[in-house]
This record gives C-alpha cells, sequence and structure tokens, in this order.
C-alpha cells in the first residue's frame, strides 16, 4: 500500500497483514484527538486522521523492518543466523534457541516448574503439526514480545539464563564431588540439542556474550579456536563446558562452585609441586591397585608410603590410600573362583561396580594428564587454572567411590562365613536397616544382581518341583543323610522326608510364612512328579505359568507364588481324590476294618466261627479268603468297586503256641503309593489296632448272643425239665448274661457310633475345604485316627495331650483302660464258657431223666420194677457220658483241643456225688465270674467317670444309666498317688479273687486265663502287621 | 470436489488447532496478543519476515499508542 516500488519483493499480501496488524494495535482516535478539525465533518476528518496515521505507522514500520533485513549482523539481540530475510534462520539447529530461551524464562520467572512444564507439552504439540514452517520465529517473536513486560534493557535480559545456569549449578550436590560431571549433567538439562554438535553449543552462548562485552569477544573466538585447534580426544561437551565455565569465573563470584576453589590450591603446590605431580601422575595406577615408584604395595593389604614428604600429602596419601588398598582387595575376590552359585552372582555384581569405579579412575587420569600437560606447557594463566587437579581433589572426587569400595570389601568380607539365603539376608539387611541412604541404594543395587540365581532356583523349584541347587544355597535342603528309619517308614519318605525346609537358608527378603508356601509348592509338583506319575501336568504347568521373577517387585511375586501354590495344591488334590480314589480308600478302611459295615462282618464272623474256635496252627490262609470271598460275596460289600476289594484281604496274625483262631485272624487293607502319604503305615497299624479290639468286642458280642439264643431256646424244653435243680442258677446267668451284653452293647454303639461316625464327620469336613492341602489332609487324617483311639480307650499315643496337669496320674488309667477292657471282655467269655458248662450239666441231668423214665418205663412194660438200686449205681457210668457228650461238644474251655469223648476226670468218677460236686463248682465259678465282671466295671466306669473327654464320661453315664453299679466316690483332692494306690489296692484284690476262683475252677480255666493273659502280653507288645506272617501256611 | 473441500477443511482445522496452541504459549507468557494479532503475526512471519524486527514493530507501535491505549482499552480489546 505505502510504496510498493520501494521494495518489489515485498508481498501485497505482506502489506495487508501488516496493515492490519497496525490497525489492530492502533486504538481508534478518539474525538478529541481531532479537535482542531472541522467539526462538521467529523467522521471524514476522523477516518483521514486515521488513515494518515496508518500510513505513518506502516511506513515506520516497513523501515524498522527493512533495517533489520539489510543491517543483520551487527544488531544486537540478534542471533547469529539471522541473516536473511527469508528463510535463512531457519536452519534446524535455530528451531531449539527460542523455545530454550523461552523456557528459561519461564523457569526464572516462575516458582514452580508447571509453566514451565506446561510449555513444554504445547511445545511438543507444536512440533507435531505440520501447518507451520517458521515454528521458531513464532516462538522468538513470542518470546520477544514477552520480554517487553521486562526492563527494556536487553543486556541484562540476555544473560538472565546463563546466570539460571550458575542456580543450577549451585544447587546440585553432586556439583562438589565430581565438578566436570556435575557441568556437564548441568548443560544436558539446559536443552536437547547440546550434545548434538559442540558448535551449536558456542553459538548459544555468542550472542549472549556478544551482547554482554564486545571486549570480551576476542576471548571467546580465541577460545573457539583454541577448541577447533585442539586433537578430539576428548568429549566435546566437557571441553565447551570449560570454556562456559569459564567465563562465569571472571564475571561474578559463585560461591560453592567448584571452579573458584580450584584456583586456591593451585598456589601451594607450586612449591612442592613437582613431587605432587609425580605423585598425581602415579594415581590412576595406583588407584587400580598397581605400584608406582612412588606408592608401592607391600604387601596385599598395606600401602607403603615414601618417608620424605610433607605431613598434608602424606594425610591425603593416607586417604587415597584407602581406596587402592580396597580394590586391590576387592579385584582379587572377583577374581577368585571357589563360592557357590549366589557368591559368584555377587563376584559378577561388585565386578561391575569395580568397572565404574574404573572408569572413575580413567576420566581422572585424563584429568590429571591434561593438568599435567598445561602446567609443562608454561606460566599461561589460562594453563594453572585449566591444570587444578590436585590431590586434595582427587580425594573429594574419590570421596564416593571409596564409600562404595568399603561397603563392598564389608560384605565381601562378612560373605566369607555365609552362603546362599544367609548372604542375601545380610545384604538385605544393609538395604533395609542401614541409616546411610548411599548405602540403602547402593545395597539395593547390589541386590538385584545377587538375588539373580536364587530367584533362578525359586522360579525353577516353584514352576518345576524341581530343585536345582549344586550349592546347597536354596532354603529347601536335600537331606542326603537319610536318619535311619526301619523300612515300613520309608515309604512316607517321598513326602514327608525327601526335602527339608531349612530356617536358617531363608532369605530376609522372604517371610517366614512364605517360605512355607513355597516349600510346599515345589515338594507338591515333585511329588506330583515323582509320587504320582503325573510329569505330563507338571511339564505343562510349568510351560504355562513359568514366568521371570526377579528382586523388586514383590508384588508380583507374591501374586505368582500364591497362585502356583493354589494350582499345585488344587491339582494335588484333585489327583488324590480322582485318579488314586483316596477318599474311597479312606471310606472302605472305615466300613471294613473299622467295622462299618455291618451285615459284611457279621457274616464274616459267622462263617468263621467254627474255624477259628480251632488252634491258631490249624488256620489255613486259603480257608479265610474263601470266607472272605463268601462274606463279600453274600453281603452289601459285592457292590463295593473291585478296586476296594482286591485290597481287603485275610490272614493271621504271628504264629505263637497255644492260641486260637480268634486271636490271630486279622483282617488286612492293603494301601501303596502314593496314598500311603496320608494313610502312613503308623495309621495302618492304629487301623490295625482297631480292628483288633473291635474285632474282639464283637467276638464276644457274637459268643455271649450265641449263648443266649441257646439258653432263651432250651428254655422253652431242655432246660425246664430240670428247672427244679438249677432254675435258679439259670435265672442268675441269664441277668449276669443280660448285663454283660447291655455291656457289650453299649461299648460297641459308643466306638462306632460316638467315636468313629463324629470323627469321620470332622475328617469329611475337613477334606472338603476348599483351600485343603495335602499336608491339611495328612493332619486331619492322623487327628482322626487319634481320636478314634483316644476316645476308643484304646490310645495311648494321644493321652499326652491330657497329661499336662497330671501325666502320671492321668496317662495311668487311660492306658489301663484297653487291659481293662481286655480283662472284662476275658471274663465275658470265661463266664459264656461257664454258661455252657451249666447247660451242659442241665443237658445231661435231662437226659439222664429221660433215661430213667425211658427204663422206668420199658421195665414197667415188662412187669419188673421200674427202679432198681442195680440202676442208680451204674446208670451214669454206662451211658450218661457219651450223651452228654454228644449234645454239648466242645464248649467246655478245657476240651478245645481235646476230642468230646475224653470226658474230664471230675466227671469221670461218674457217680451222683461228683455230679452235685460238678454243679456247686459250677456255681461257685459262675458267682465269682460275676462277681469279678461286676467289679471290674466298676473300676472301669470309675475311671471312666473321672475323664476329661466329655464323650468318655458320656460311655460311663451310658454304661451306668440308673446307678446300678456303686462308684467308689473319689475325692477330686486326693492327691494322684494316693488315687493310685487305691487302685492298685482294688486291682490286687480283684487279681486275688481271681486266682482263687481260678484255682477252684480246675486247671482247663486256670490254662484259659493264663491264655488270655499272655495273648493280651502279645497284644499289647507286638502288634505290628509287619510283624505277623499268615499261619495258614 | 468433496475430496478438496474435506482437504481444506482438514488444513483448516489444523491451522486453528496451531493457533489454539500458539494463543496458549502467549498467554503463558503474557504478550498481550489477542487471537487476530497473533494470526496475523504467524502470516507475517510464515511469508518471511524477521520475527526480531516484527517485534521491534509491534513493541514500537505499543509504545506509540501506549498512552492513548490505557484512555481506552477497550477498544482495543
Amino acid at each position: 500500500m505505502s510504496n510498493p516500488a520501494r521494495n518489489p519483493a515485498r508481498g501485497r499480501r505482506l502489506d495487508d497483514a501488516l496493515s492490519q496488524l497496525v490497525d489492530g494495535l492502533t486504538p481508534a482516535l478518539p474525538i478529541s484527538a481531532i479537535q482542531d478539525e472541522d467539526y462538521s465533518d467529523a467522521e471524514e476528518a476522523l477516518a483521514s486522521a486515521e488513515s494518515r496515521r496508518h500510513h505513518a505507522l506502516m511506513e515506520r514500520a516497513w523501515r524498522i523492518l527493512d533495517t533489520h533485513t539489510s543491517t543483520s549482523a551487527p544488531d544486537p539481540g540478534s542471533p547469529a543466523g539471522l541473516g536473511g530475510r527469508r528463510g535463512s534462520f531457519v536452519g534446524t539447529e535455530s528451531i531449539n534457541n527460542a523455545p530454550d530461551l523461552i523456557k528459561r524464562k519461564l523457569r526464572r520467572e516462575n516458582v514452580s516448574p508447571d509453566k514451565a512444564v506446561r510449555f513444554s507439552n504445547l511445545y511438543s504439540r507444536l512440533l507435531t503439526q505440520p501447518v507451520l514452517s517458521q515454528k521458531w520465529g513464532i516462538l522468538f517473536l513470542l518470546y520477544k514480545l514477552s520480554a517487553s513486560e521486562e526492563p527494556v534493557d536487553g543486556g541484562e535480559r540476555s544473560r538472565s539464563p546463563l546466570m539460571d545456569d550458575a542456580h543450577l549449578h549451585n544447587m546440585l550436590g553432586k556439583g562438589g564431588a565430581r565438578p566436570r560431571r556435575g557441568t556437564m549433567i548441568d548443560s544436558e538439562d539446559e536443552g536437547p540439542a547440546v550434545s548434538s554438535s559442540a558448535s551449536q553449543q558456542h553459538q548459544r552462548v555468542l550472542p549472549a556474550k556478544m551482547e554482554r562485552q564486545s571486549s570480551l569477544r576476542h576471548d571467546i573466538n580465541r577460545d573457539g579456536v583454541d577448541q577447533a585447534g585442539r586433537s578430539s580426544t576428548e568429549v566435546p561437551a566437557t571441553r565447551v563446558e570449560a570454556g562456559v565455565n569459564e567465563r562465569p569465573c571472571d564475571e561474578h563470584v559463585r560461591a560453592g562452585s567448584p571452579r573458584p576453589s580450584s584456583a586456591n590450591p593451585s598456589g601451594p603446590p607450586r612449591s612442592s609441586g613437582s613431587v605432587e605431580h609425580r605423585l598425581l601422575r602415579d594415581l590412576p595406577f595406583n588407584l587400580q591397585g598397581l605400584s608406582s615408584s612412588n606408592l608401592q604395595f607391600s604387601s596385599s593389604s598395606s600401602l607403603k608410603l615414601p618417608s620424605n614428604l610433607p605431613a598434608p600429602i602424606t594425610s591425603l596419601l593416607n586417604t587415597l590410600a584407602e581406596p587402592c588398598l580396597l580394590y586391590k582387595g576387592l579385584s582379587a575376590f572377583v577374581g577368585s573362583e571357589e563360592g557357590g552359585l549366589v557368591n559368584q552372582s555377587l563376584r559378577a555384581a561388585i565386578a561391575i561396580e569395580l568397572r565404574a569405579y574404573l572408569s572413575l579412575v580413567a576420566t581422572l587420569e585424563a584429568e590429571i594428564r591434561q593438568a599435567l600437560v598445561a602446567i609443562g606447557d608454561g606460566t599461561e594463566p589460562q594453563g594453572v587454572r585449566k591444570g587444578g587437579v590436585t590431590l586434595k581433589r582427587c580425594v573429594v572426587w574419590t570421596r564416593d567411590a571409596t564409600m562404595a569400595l568399603r561397603l563392598m570389601s564389608l560384605i565381601v568380607e562378612e560373605a566369607q562365613s555365609k552362603r546362599g539365603g544367609q548372604l542375601i539376608s545380610l545384604i538385605h539387611g544393609f538395604s533395609t536397616s542401614h541409616g546411610d541412604p548411599f548405602v540403602c541404594a547402593f545395597a539395593e543395587k547390589l541386590l538385584e544382581h545377587v538375588t539373580r540365581p536364587f530367584y533362578d532356583m525359586l522360579r525353577l523349584w516353584i514352576y518345576d518341583g524341581e530343585l536345582s541347587d549344586p550349592y546347597k544355597e536354596f532354603f529347601v535342603a536335600d537331606p542326603e543323610f537319610r536318619p535311619k528309619t526301619d523300612p515300613r517308614r520309608l515309604a512316607t519318605s517321598v513326602w514327608e522326608d525327601k526335602y527339608k525346609l531349612d530356617d536358617d537358608m531363608v532369605p530376609s527378603i522372604i517371610n517366614q510364612e512364605f517360605a512355607k508356601k513355597i516349600f510346599l509348592i515345589g515338594k507338591s509338583l515333585n511329588f506330583i512328579r515323582h509320587g504320582c506319575d503325573d510329569s505330563a501336568w507338571v511339564e505343562a504347568y510349568s510351560k504355562k505359568a513359568s514366568k521371570e521373577l526377579r528382586y523388586g517387585d514383590t508384588a508380583t511375586l507374591e501374586i505368582s507364588i500364591d497362585e502356583a501354590y493354589k494350582t499345585t495344591m488344587a491339582r494335588l488334590i484333585s489327583l488324590m481324590n480322582g485318579k488314586f480314589n483316596l477318599f474311597d480308600h479312606l471310606k472302605a478302611l472305615k466300613s471294613y476294618l473299622l467295622l462299618g459295615q455291618g451285615d459284611f462282618i457279621a457274616l464274616l464272623m459267622e462263617s468263621l466261627a467254627t474255624n477259628l474256635d480251632r488252634p491258631a496252627n490249624s488256620q489255613y490262609r486259603h480257608t479265610l479268603t474263601a470266607q472272605l470271598e463268601h462274606a463279600i460275596r453274600a453281603s452289601n460289600a459285592q457292590y463295593d468297586t473291585p478296586e476296594v476289594l482286591r485290597r481287603l484281604d485275610a490272614r493271621m496274625l504271628e504264629l505263637s503256641h497255644g492260641e486260637i483262631g480268634w486271636d490271630c485272624f486279622t483282617l488286612e487293607y492293603k494301601i501303596d503309593a502314593p496314598v500311603d502319604v496320608v494313610i502312613t503305615p503308623w495309621a495302618s497299624t492304629q487301623y490295625l489296632k482297631l480292628f483288633n479290639f473291635l474285632w474282639r468286642i464283637k467276638r464276644v458280642e457274637f459268643a455271649l448272643n450265641s449263648t443266649w439264643r441257646r439258653c432263651m431256646t432250651g428254655a422253652r424244653g431242655v432246660l425246664g425239665n430240670v428247672e427244679d435243680k438249677v432254675g435258679a442258677d439259670w435265672k442268675r446267668a441269664r441277668c449276669v448274661i443280660a448285663e454283660m451284653i447291655h455291656f457289650v452293647n453299649q461299648l460297641q454303639y459308643y466306638i462306632l457310633f460316638e467315636v468313629i461316625e463324629s470323627s469321620w464327620e470332622q475328617l469329611l469336613e475337613a477334606i472338603r475345604r476348599p483351600d485343603c492341602t495335602l499336608d491339611d489332609l495328612i493332619e486331619a487324617h492322623t487327628k482322626y485316627l487319634n481320636s478314634i483311639t483316644h476316645k476308643g480307650l484304646l490310645g495311648s499315643a494321644s493321652s499326652s495331650r491330657y497329661g499336662t496337669s497330671t501325666s502320671t496320674s492321668v496317662k495311668q488309667p487311660e492306658e489301663s483302660f484297653l487291659s481293662q477292657l481286655h480283662q472284662i471282655l476275658k471274663f465275658m467269655l470265661a463266664y459264656k464258657d461257664a454258661v455252657d458248662g451249666l447247660y451242659s450239666f442241665s443237658v445231661a441231668e435231662f437226659t439222664r431223666r429221660q433215661e430213667i423214665n425211658a427204663k422206668i418205663e420199658t421195665r414197667t412194660a415188662q412187669g419188673q420194677w421200674g427202679l432198681t438200686e442195680r440202676d442208680l449205681l451204674s446208670r451214669q457210668s454206662n451211658t450218661r457220658t457219651g450223651t452228654s457228650m454228644a449234645s454239648t461238644p466242645d464248649i467246655r474251655p478245657d476240651s478245645a483241643g481235646v476230642d468230646g469223648v475224653n470226658t474230664p476226670l471230675s466227671l469221670s468218677g461218674s457217680n451222683l456225688a461228683a455230679d452235685d460236686n460238678m454243679l456247686a463248682s459250677l456255681r461257685v465259678r459262675l458267682r465269682e465270674l460275676s462277681a469279678e465282671f461286676r467289679s471290674r466295671l466298676t473300676v472301669l466306669l470309675g475311671d471312666l467317670s473321672y475323664q476329661p473327654d466329655v464323650d468318655m464320661r458320656f460311655l460311663g453315664v451310658v454304661m451306668n444309666f440308673n446307678d446300678v453299679y456303686e462308684l467308689p466316690k473319689r475325692r477330686k483332692a486326693a492327691g494322684p498317688s494316693a488315687r493310685d494306690k487305691e487302685k492298685e489296692k482294688e486291682r490286687e484284690k480283684v487279681k486275688r479273687r481271681a486266682a482263687a476262683s481260678a484255682a477252684a475252677t480246675g486247671s482247663g480255666t486256670e490254662g484259659f486265663v493264663q491264655k488270655e493273659v499272655r495273648r493280651e502280653r502279645r497284644d499289647t507288645g507286638t502288634n505290628g502287621p509287619g510283624s505277623a506272617s499268615g499261619t495258614g501256611t | 470436489m468433496p475430496p478438496k473441500s474435506q482437504e481444506a477443511d482438514d488444513k483448516r482445522q489444523a491451522a486453528r488447532e496451531v493457533i489454539d496452541i500458539l494463543q496458549e504459549i502467549s498467554d503463558l507468557l503474557n504478550t498481550n496478543l489477542d487471537r487476530t494479532e497473533l494470526s496475523l503475526c504467524v502470516s507475517l512471519i510464515e511469508n518471511g519476515v524477521n520475527p526480531d524486527a516484527l517485534a521491534t514493530v509491534i513493541k514500537d507501535l505499543r509504545k506509540e499508542t501506549g498512552s492513548k491505549r490505557v484512555g481506552n482499552a477497550h477498544a482495543v480489546e
């Protein structure tokens, strides 16, 4: 619009835009401005005034623009590259300058970095926009405009970024320790393009510089030339920094920055300069643990200092000697070979640290060399400042490194006696409980390397179930030395003894509970693989779930371990239940060995009864198994799975002389791996013990029942006829038998229902819990067995649980429960035999009467006297024995192994007197036995009523529900010893009475009692299934 | 025709976005430029005007009109 001829290059669009801009910036002229003009034409006048002013402003604007265009370089404040009006300033490197300027300005003017951050975001967004080609220019414009708010002194403004630099420099703590590195970091912080090229950095520095003092420009140029001239062995950034830092030194004092301090120490060394220089020259070698001409390593742990040095230097050297010696020791450690995996990884971690240390030494060496060269150059003041590397500064620079070395050597020293987890615990202790943050951070860093083999082992363990630990460093140990267990226990070792958890080796990064979990996972996997033959699953699982474990992310580790734990346990339980039918086995054990399957047991007992009455050595295995087979076939047991029935076996316990089949017979349920982990050999023994006990009770019940049956049927026929003679006896006998039957029934009911069933319920509950582990299962099963044996009056195993307060007094009766019961059962059998004797006597009496009657009838028919004196004398000797024996074979106790024809001597006397004598003795025996039974029972009930266990007290109440038996009153206060003595006395009395009665009833009974005693001894002594063998063969 | 207008639309959209960003930066820096002024400046610089010179011009103009500007600021804003 103005004069396009003046600059044809100027486009019309530019004019338009500029004029619009001018319009926008200039406010409308107020009316007052044209007061002097013609008022009538106010509008027009205003417009013309405006346009005039517009023209003037435009003119001026163009002039400014053109000035810029023509005189480019000398204009202060414009970047050096901004030569041309069009495009020439748009070099890629320039783009970074304006944003940097803005950023710095924002950082300076605002306390919080928010705005700078926001600007950075916006800037990065702007960079992604393709529309603009002159982004830098716009930003620069904005920057300029924003600066206009400030005082207009350009120099002040432009210098401020550098001042900012200085601030930053002071704030950084590290700057003190390693000055050069510190400044390097600073410069990197200033802009992203710094490291790209040294020249650019220089360029940025230049404008600020030029603005400041033109007199200095020469200096800078010289610096630049100097840079270009030097060989480029060093990192350029460092060198440029040297140039940058130099200037502030001249301009203003910067407290705390390392540079000024460099000027001071450079004074003193002048005197002893040559010595220090020599020391400095050697220092890098010493720091690497090598001897030099001045400092020599006299041994691996001592450094010899020259003696002719001034004291300050000696003390400095003393300080410097520490890293030298430490490095030497550590490098020796790194070079050594022995130790486990964790040790080796510690070595590797230390080697990495030492490498960092060596790189520090290398930098130091470069510095020293440069300084020495500069000093060697001459007396140039620049050289003095450059060569400001002194021993003191070396001490400062190596301080951090010395700390690290010290810590490492401490760790190495302590690690000598430790291995694996202990070593990790040691370092972990440093990282968690050391007050110095430097030590913490360093130990943490080491830990990451050191734990690597540990985590590898852990991973292998929890995902594969394999222990790969050649140096015994893991906290799961594979005990080589197995304690010598008897062969029966060896079967369980797969689960229990194959691996051990070593608490000492658990590193402190893992807590105890967690370690237990990990141990269980690996053990389960191992067991699944080797015990259950399911390695395919384990492999698939490890392929699927295996993931890297690392130190640091504890949360992930915990999650993955929990996951592994759940998966493994679920798998193991499902294997146990599904593949190995653990549950079925438990059920089978309960129904067969614990007499749960009533019909089967009843049938077995019935079919075996005649067999088992015979002596033990006439029992044959095939008959037993045949009977067993028969019992299974005929009872509901036939519907059980063949898998279960296959394992059921009948056999005889070990043969001993004089025993009858009842004592030796046993059922057996065979358990094989891997179910024997739960049903251990110990458990099998317990089961057998239980079975024997229950079987005995059952047998007594069976015997009593058959006697009762005989009595009842006989009462209608045979016994009714002889009622006048033995009626009273029978009445008494029936009472006693009923009492006994009641006792046996109650006992059975109690054991089968109250004890076994309730324990079974608890077991089921434990098994069916969702988070049940194999260990839980084993524990539940053990508890189940313990509670059965304890409450089932068998146990001595669990009695110690109650023996805390009065151990002896409680333990004694409990142990004696079994023997008491055995005694009682024995008396019942004896009584039953006596009743059988009474029965046979009654039958004999009956037959005699029948015969006499028959004879009388025939004689009467023949016309003779019905009864002669001769008959009275001879009848017994002739006839009685045969008939009586025929009717009651084999029931008298002493006739067990003898043929029925051999009548006992006492009876073969065969006269009426002898007959009466026998009846009398029978009566005595019956009375004795019943009294004995009662007294025993009373003792038992007395013991029961003072049991701590509710169920056992309940048994006592059930048996004595209507207070038939008078219990001996026992005072709670009485001491255990007194009580025991009392009981002992009572027992003594009982025994004496028993002996007397046995003597009274003759040798047969005596033998029976003896046999019972012997059997009892055997029961308590050698009741192991393993020691038994089939007697049938 | 449609694709062309679409393209133009896109371009305009992009330009607006750029101006938005620049506006924010300018607010951050307190330049006192409004949107139209900003876009004018952008177009000038895009056409090759020296940003430094332009800054001088703007400052100059502001100084020139500064006294009046205070008086009737509402006219500008």
